[in-house]
């Protein structure tokens, strides 16, 4: 402590003083006792500046009034005769040293009295930066008595070395047991009592650590974490080992990048979609193929992020590639069931990739050579603390490969790459603005004359704006782009070039308020600008005779409004309650067509075509949202949460194969074709075992889809201007239960998962005429009822470690042929109903050896080996079954992918 | 290091890209629990006989996929209630002789079976086909793809599906001079050579055009059939007639939906399999599935040849079997046994003689060099009978 009780001088203190001081400067307080008393002061006015002194004394004697004055601040008065002097952080001995006589000095002492000096109507001082264990850092405006009750405490987790937020860090009071993370900008904002606290903070990849403060009012503590250099490979899903159990989210699930970094991959690069496989309840209708199921919902249900950008096709290489950096990954995110109010506009599941922010100290960068792509990535400080960017990009150099294969394959190529740039600056401590660019190309050509090609591009800028310690708000503004283009110019009569583009166009803002430490609210609005160009098909070469063809632009916005509260009931019971209200517009210029009420809508059946101008509001969807979530402890670590959620979708994916391909159809809700909307309710029980190292759960869940869209036998989805007449309303209905055991600590780390669902659709659509199999239930595509997977991690030493990676499933639903016949010069085959078998079960393990470099911190370069097996027991799993007529005879052949081990070796640089 | 990185591409590279690994299947023992009605002709409304096959579908298991419905009583019926009935002429075949039915109106099939159930297609509009302009071929570089180049003056056809009947000369891989009569090698008489043949095929695969999304009802090169460069096909003469009919929309959208069923499977982007409504359906039952589309029109037709002198002369025949020619004894050099009578003389025998083995310096044979059947016999796939309208 800074105050030392010294002995108190009895002379000069006689009078005795009588004062009331709201809020007085020092020289109001000073020019008052001088005019009671015959003391004299002496102090530097600049130093005293920020002081104000509130205090209520009657008939007190002078050392007593001054010992109130100065309680528990930095400043100190000597009196010497009849001078005081004041001074500020070190006091004027008025004695002589020991062994002079003299009279002795008076001093102060603590004082219980309501004594405030009050700071805060001066500047904004500058937040401390806490980077040792030892010191303990002094929170708010310093008084001379610490008033019992709570204060906030805010700022941010950053690492102490690049300067980057640390997001999901976790600060923990051991006196209070309470805890909170860090968001997405390492920004926290806790109360807790006031007073001498301990704070433990708990990063990912960061050094456990502890801080001590001493918290006098609301106040800011930016704290800088060290990374922990020695542990590359650590498995953490989270960063704080209690959210398990204690925070009120169920469904979710978070992976940061060096867990997806040891799940081996089949080209020996991280890939960011294949570990989200291996979570429980997300499926796939087949290993290579774009696009995921989660909790039975469709592949278009997934709103996929990154940083906030919405990606409309999130793989490369017709699926085989995720279309995401992995240098540039932080972590991911999945939300199955909480999803967050401030989301909306899908069904199933909200995907959030967060890239890293570049390093704002210093210049490092990475590069990395696998067998079909490079990459290589730059970040750095623009301005040294200030401002930093990174810098990503990747390519594949497949080409000249194919050119190598038989004839029979040299018509084939394929190519893409994937670039992203951000670029982060900090105004100051309330404002920060954060500006993001993604773009991937991808180019192929199956054996054909053929060339598809797609693209994404997405921009935005975000501004981040603290108003004070309890409120700060998030506003963005992007542009989301996404388009494919297929093109033949083989035939000079029939060459064409065909497109298709979505444009969005995005704003939010979102805002949290710390109201208390009960309740926390989270609010704002975002809108989506959707221009859709459903098909343009034009002549490629003067010599073509192709017909342009020009599906008109379809428009909608989509904008919802939020509000959600996090609401801790007790100490026991934490309720998160949100309500998203969604307003769909779609906006003309269009034409519609009206059908005939309760008849097919076929092209007989229009009864009038009604065509809107530019900008005019066609029609009006809006309903509202309601997600609710629940966690009640049952001890120390175990907790139950439910959760219900109901969810809007406005756009729909239409699509006649299996899993996502570049010739699917986006498709707005417009009169005639109604918003997808769906209800989820999950339970789940979470228990966290040996000091939190091991987390399980259970969870269950029933889901129903409404007005999903399935389309007519033989439907023609691309270039349709008339696609209402093609799509059939179908319904579903999903159930299951989950089971997950993870070690995140220790040397073996990783997690083990069973999942039984189920997920079924019919077509209840009365105006649909002939329904697949007659509108009885049937099993989607994607139901798998069991799944398995091992994912599991050793460490022999720092620099060994090695991955093993198990999964099984069911084999997918498929329709099979039931009968064959003679037609057309060639057997036939007539197929059962959709869905009523299934293709073999589907097993695969994957083994990987990851060899660090050596960990010297101080070296130019650290590399990295990835040495592996994808499929390991080279097991021929299905990717599909078909039958198809050779030479005028029908035979089945099973299709595989993967269809042997494949080896890969990786090798990475950070520089 | 670089080559086994490179194996490492190679073996991904062919997994992925190409369609991957590819291996029969057989599923689980399926059974439909009923078999259905396939009908399949064209009401032809020219001058040329219209031939109605009517079937059943079989279990997958079937061995057999030919499955006749027989007894039927079938007609085509017009708009204006007049009948045309079918007889049947073979088994499951229904025909009747040119109908010179008239353009304007709209017709259907009428099929009442001998269970006493009764079929009806949709009327049908009356696709008239244009001529077809011209069959070509194109030289590529492992084969000739044939072409077929039409198009309609009055922009009225759009829709269009090929037939094509293949014919070609071929030769065996050995000329045979002998022929066993049962019980000793004489010399082959003209009629009895085996060497020079006539194969024919008619294609099994669905070729479809349209011009629907042209300026102009023209196709232009509309692809028929690919001929590898080393096949026999076009080792001596090559020709092949292509039959051409009009379609309506949906019927193109039938054939289309068949053709994605039954022959484009198995790629990695693929359709699922989808349920071919045809326009034929049981009076009492809609829910019973009938297979199969009547479509009412004329055809045109188009017959072209390509002589192997008009090929790349880098271009040769494989022969499709492994061949090698043998010499049998009458008295074997070392046993004495008699390989001829006990291998080439007996009748049906698989071993041909080609050319006789005359003993040094004499005229006495004293054996034979002979080789497999099908190496030798050109009959077993195809004919010494040289089409009508070969020239």
């Amino acid at each position: 402590m800074l105050f030392i009780q010294m002995a108190r001088a009895q002379q000069n203190t006689g009078k005795l003083i009588s004062g009331d001081f709201n809020k007085a400067s020092i020289g109001q307080f000073v020019t008052d006792i001088e005019a009671k008393t015959s003391y004299h002061f002496y102090y530097d006015v600049t130093e005293f500046d920020s002081l104000k002194i509130t205090l209520q004394v009657n008939n007190k004697p002078l050392d007593v009034v001054l010992d109130m004055a100065f309680n528990n601040t930095d400043f100190h008065y000597a009196i010497d005769q009849n001078k005081i002097f004041l001074t500020k952080g070190r006091q004027i001995k008025t004695d002589l040293a020991p062994g002079f006589s003299a009279a002795a000095p008076l001093s102060i002492s603590n004082n219980q009295n309501n004594s405030v000096a009050d700071y805060t109507e001066d500047k904004e001082k500058k937040v401390p930066e806490a980077t040792t264990e030892n010191k303990l850092y002094e929170i708010g405006t310093k008084t001379n008595t610490i008033a019992p009750g709570n204060s906030i405490l805010s700022g941010y987790v950053r690492d102490i070395k690049s300067g980057e937020a640390v997001v999901g860090a976790s600060i923990y009071f051991p006196s209070t047991k309470t805890g909170v993370a860090t968001d997405q900008f390492g920004y926290f904002t806790i109360t807790v009592p006031r007073g001498r606290q301990i704070l433990v903070i708990r990063g990912l990849g960061m050094r456990d650590t502890r801080r001590q403060i001493i918290l006098y009012t609301d106040g800011k503590l930016n704290i800088d974490l060290q990374e922990q250099v020695n542990t590359l490979k650590e498995v953490k899903i989270s960063a704080d080992k209690v959210a398990n159990v204690r925070s009120p989210e169920l469904g979710v699930s978070r992976l940061t990048i060096a867990t997806i970094k040891q799940i081996p991959a089949a080209f020996g690069e991280a890939d960011v979609l294949r570990v989200v496989l291996t979570l429980p309840g997300v499926k796939t209708v087949g290993e290579a193929t774009t696009g995921f199921n989660v909790r039975g919902g469709a592949a278009d249900e997934n709103l996929i992020l990154l940083d906030g950008a919405t990606i409309y096709n999130p793989a490369h290489f017709f699926g085989f590639f995720a279309a995401f950096n992995p240098d540039l990954v932080k972590d991911i995110e999945l939300y199955k069931s909480s999803i967050p109010e401030k989301y909306g506009g899908r069904l199933s599941s909200v995907l959030e990739i967060n890239n890293r922010e570049g390093n704002k100290k210093i210049f490092t960068g990475s590069a990395g050579i696998g067998l079909l792509t490079s990459r290589f990535n730059i970040e750095g400080p623009i301005v040294k603390d200030k401002t930093s960017f990174i810098f990503g990009a990747r390519t594949t150099y497949s080409d000249w490969l194919l050119s190598l294969l038989p004839e029979a394959y040299k018509h084939s190529s394929a190519s893409f790459n994937d670039f992203n740039l951000g670029i982060s600056h900090q105004i100051d401590d309330k404002n920060n603005i954060y500006l993001t660019g993604y773009l991937s190309n991808d180019k192929f050509k199956l054996n054909s004359d053929t060339q598809y090609s797609y693209s994404n591009k997405s921009a935005a800028l975000k501004w981040k704006h603290n108003f004070n310690n309890k409120l700060y708000s998030l506003i963005s503004v992007g542009d989301d782009h996404y388009q494919y283009d297929i093109n033949s110019t083989l035939n000079p009569v029939n060459a064409f070039d065909l497109g298709f583009k979505i444009n969005q166009a995005n704003f939010r803002a979102d805002f949290t308020y710390y109201i208390s430490n009960k309740h926390t609210l989270d609010f704002g609005v975002n809108s989506i600008l959707y221009k859709l160009n459903p098909g343009t098909f034009e002549p490629d070469g003067s010599q073509s005779l192709v017909v342009p063809q020009v599906v008109p632009a379809e428009q909608a916005l989509e904008s919802g409004i939020y509000l959600g509260d996090k609401y801790d009931v007790s100490s026991n019971l934490t309720i998160n309650a949100g309500v998203r209200f969604n307003v769909y517009n779609y906006l003309g210029p269009q034409t519609i067509d009206q059908y005939a009420a309760n008849l097919p809508r076929e092209p007989a059946n229009v009864i009038d075509s009604t065509t809107y101008k530019s900008g005019k509001v066609i029609n009006t969807y809006s309903a509202p949202d309601i997600r609710l979530q629940a966690r009640y402890l049952l001890g120390d670590d175990i907790s139950i949460k439910g959760g219900y959620n109901t969810m809007h979708q406005y756009i729909h994916l239409l699509s006649n194969s299996t899993s996502i391909s570049p010739t699917d159809v986006y498709k707005l809700s417009d009169p005639n074709i109604k918003p997808e909307h769906g209800d989820q309710v999950s339970l789940g029980l979470f228990k966290n075992a040996r000091q939190n190292t091991i987390e399980m759960s259970v969870e269950v869940y029933y889901k129903r889809i409404r007005d999903y869209l399935d389309y007519k036998s033989g439907a023609v989805l691309l270039l349709n201007e008339h696609i209402e007449q093609d799509v059939i309303n179908t319904q579903g209905k999903a159930y299951g239960a989950e089971f997950l055991i993870k070690k995140t600590a220790g040397k073996l780390n990783g997690w083990v998962s069973y999942t039984y669902s189920r997920t079924f659709l019919r077509q209840d659509d009365p105006n649909a005429g002939e329904l697949i199999n007659n509108g009885a239930y049937y099993p989607a595509n994607w139901d798998e009822p069991h799944a398995f997977n091992f994912t599991g991690n050793y460490k022999f030493t720092h620099r060994y470690s090695i991955s093993l990676d198990l999964n099984y499933n069911t084999g997918r639903p498929i329709t099979l042929p039931v009968a064959k016949y003679e037609y057309a010069g060639s057997e036939r085959v007539f197929y059962s109903d959709r869905n009523e078998y299934r293709i073999p079960y589907y097993f695969r393990s994957d083994f990987s050896l990851n060899i660090e470099g050596n960990h010297r911190v101080h070296q130019k370069t650290h590399n990295s080996w990835t040495i592996g097996v994808y499929n390991l027991t080279g097991r021929q799993n299905a990717y599909s079954t078909f039958f198809t007529e050779q030479s005028g005879v029908i035979s089945g052949y099973k299709l595989s992918i993967f269809a042997s081990p494949i080896p890969f070796v990786n090798y990475n640089i950070r520089f | 290091m670089n080559s086994t990185l490179t194996k490492i591409y190679y073996s991904t590279l062919l997994l992925t890209v190409t369609v991957g690994c590819r291996k029969p299947y057989n599923p689980p023992a399926i059974t439909a629990p009923n078999s259905y009605l396939v009908v399949e002709g064209i009401i032809n409304s020219g001058s040329d006989s219209t031939i109605i096959q009517l079937s059943r579908t079989v279990n997958l298991s079937s061995g057999t996929t030919n499955n006749p419905v027989t007894g039927a009583s079938v007609s085509v019926q017009s708009n204006t209630n007049t009948s045309y009935p079918l007889t049947e002429t073979s088994t499951g075949h229904y025909s009747v002789a040119g109908l010179n039915l008239s353009n304007t109106q709209t017709y259907r099939l009428s099929i009442i079976t001998a269970q006493n159930q009764q079929y009806k297609s949709d009327f049908e509009p009356v696709k008239v086909s244009p001529p077809v302009d011209s069959v070509g071929f194109a030289i590529l570089s492992d084969g000739m793809q044939l072409y077929v180049n039409t198009h309609d003056p009055n922009n009225n056809t759009h829709y269009y599906r090929w037939e094509y009947a293949e014919t070609w000369q071929f030769h065996s891989e050995y000329f045979s001079g002998f022929v066993t009569d049962g019980t000793e090698i004489v010399p082959r008489t003209q009629s009895q050579l085996i060497y020079n043949c006539f194969g024919n095929d008619t294609n099994s695969d669905i070729v479809l055009g349209s011009s629907a999304k042209l300026t102009s009802d023209v196709i232009y090169q509309g692809p028929l059939v690919k001929v590898g460069s080393t096949s026999e096909k076009l080792e001596t003469k090559y020709s092949i007639l292509v039959t051409q009919y009009a379609l309506t929309s949906d019927a193109y959208t039938f054939y289309t939906n068949l053709k994605k069923n039954t022959e484009q499977l198995g790629s990695i982007f693929d359709a699922q399999p989808s349920e071919i409504a045809g326009n034929i359906h049981n009076v009492n039952n809609a829910t019973e599935p009938v297979l199969g589309y009547i479509s009412v029109g004329t055809t045109q037709s188009k017959r072209i040849f390509v002589s192997n002198s008009q090929l790349p002369s880098s271009w040769t025949a494989t022969y499709p079997y492994q061949c090698q020619e043998d010499t049998f004894y009458y008295s074997a050099p070392v046993n004495h046994q008699n390989q001829v009578a006990t291998n080439l003389v007996q009748a049906n025998s698989d071993i041909i003689p080609t050319f006789a083995v005359y003993s040094r310096g004499t005229s006495s044979i004293i054996g034979f060099l002979a080789s497999d059947a099908q190496c030798v016999d050109c009959t077993l796939r195809g004919t010494t009978t040289q089409p009508g309208f070969w020239k």
